[in-house]
């Protein structure tokens, strides 16, 4: 049995969701530090707030408008989404989720359910460009960055504090380092404990944020409405936190038919429920 | 005479060609529509769990811990 060292928690609520860092040797105040960059970036990447720094490049179409190295990052980091899940993730998402409802936090009461009405996305590539400083959306697009920023700012998270080190962010995690134990960090996954080392997980689900029977956050791009295709949860592990979302939420939505063989093909280890 | 029948059969074989190929484009013109496929691939070497709600495949470089889990990726 080998020796476990001490593991530091600290928990927190943050991007509308519960946030958890777990660390073995470090100080407290390094994961303090973590929780307020959470706090910063969270309030510079939220859709909620028409101060934030996407709200305003959302409001700025059809201009180049200067980004910050972040938002730069998250945008390219975006648009390697769009290609790897061959334009399943496409976070030119928000006119879409707006039309479904999902205008506030959850936090501020439930969506009022709308008619729905299909109106594929444009590929995001067709919307959205980006060079070093500066980015541009077209007309009538808006970005929506979601589970993609949270698994973003884990595996950053990570980058800053490791080297032993689990970042939480509603669901979206990063491990790095050899775990309390030295064989991993255990994490929960579809009901079984598996260590992770050096990799990221995250689930995809229309569970939760839903508000009617035809009305979840989760938008299909190839109709703009809500997914209906025969899986409703898919955890994923996979090489870190960003592409465990990206590939979670591409297998939800091909659906049950080829998720297997798509997981096969991009995730580490990964839980399908129907 | 023998030039000219050749020049006209390089015509109506270019001509005929030509028909061909855009009757064939036209009749599998991309559907837009049509589900996006992105790359797939046989799970080899994965282990295949039953659990309750769903099914849970491990590949070769996750390995399942009786340990208690500090934390879990779930929906939220």
């Amino acid at each position: 049995m080998p020796l476990k060292a001490p593991v530091q928690a600290h928990h927190f609520e943050a991007l509308g969701t519960n946030c958890s860092l777990f660390a073995v040797g470090l100080a407290t105040g390094r994961l303090l530090e973590g929780e307020f960059w959470v706090r910063r970036m969270g309030a510079r990447l939220t859709r909620f707030c028409p101060d934030s720094e996407l709200s305003q490049f959302n409001a700025s179409t059809g201009n180049w408008t200067d980004i910050s190295p972040e938002l730069e990052s998250l945008l390219r980091e975006s648009m390697r989404a769009f290609e790897t899940s061959s334009g399943l993730v496409n976070v030119a998402v928000l006119r879409s989720i707006e039309a479904v409802g999902y205008t506030r936090p959850l936090s501020e009461g439930q969506p009022v359910a709308t008619t729905l009405r299909a109106a594929p996305l444009p590929p995001l590539p067709d919307v959205l460009a980006v060079r070093q400083g500066a980015a541009r959306l077209e007309r009538g697009a808006g970005i929506d960055l979601g589970g993609i920023a949270k698994g973003w700012m884990a595996d950053r998270l990570c980058d800053s504090l490791g080297p032993n080190i689990v970042a939480n962010l509603g669901g979206d995690l990063s491990a790095r380092g050899t775990g309390p134990a030295g064989d991993g960090w255990p994490v929960g996954l579809g009901g079984v404990t598996v260590l992770l080392r050096d990799q990221g997980a995250a689930t995809s689900s229309v569970r939760r944020r839903r508000w009617s029977l035809d009305h979840h956050h989760l938008i299909d791009p190839r109709t703009g409405l809500p997914a209906q295709t025969g899986l409703e949860e898919v955890s994923v592990v996979a090489a870190d936190g960003v592409e465990a979302e990206v590939v979670a939420k591409t297998a939800l939505l091909v659906g049950p038919e080829i998720a297997p063989a798509y997981c096969a093909a991009h995730a580490l280890a990964w839980w399908l429920s129907p | 005479m023998r030039s000219v029948i050749l020049r006209a059969g390089a015509t109506l074989l270019t001509v005929l060609a030509t028909a061909l190929s855009a009757l064939y484009v036209t009749s599998h013109l991309k559907n837009p529509a049509a589900p996006l496929q992105p790359t797939v691939l046989s799970a080899s070497g994965a282990t295949t769990l039953s659990a309750p709600g769903g099914t849970l495949t491990l590949g070769p470089s996750v390995q399942p811990s009786n340990a208690q889990p500090v934390t879990s990726t779930y929906a939220s």
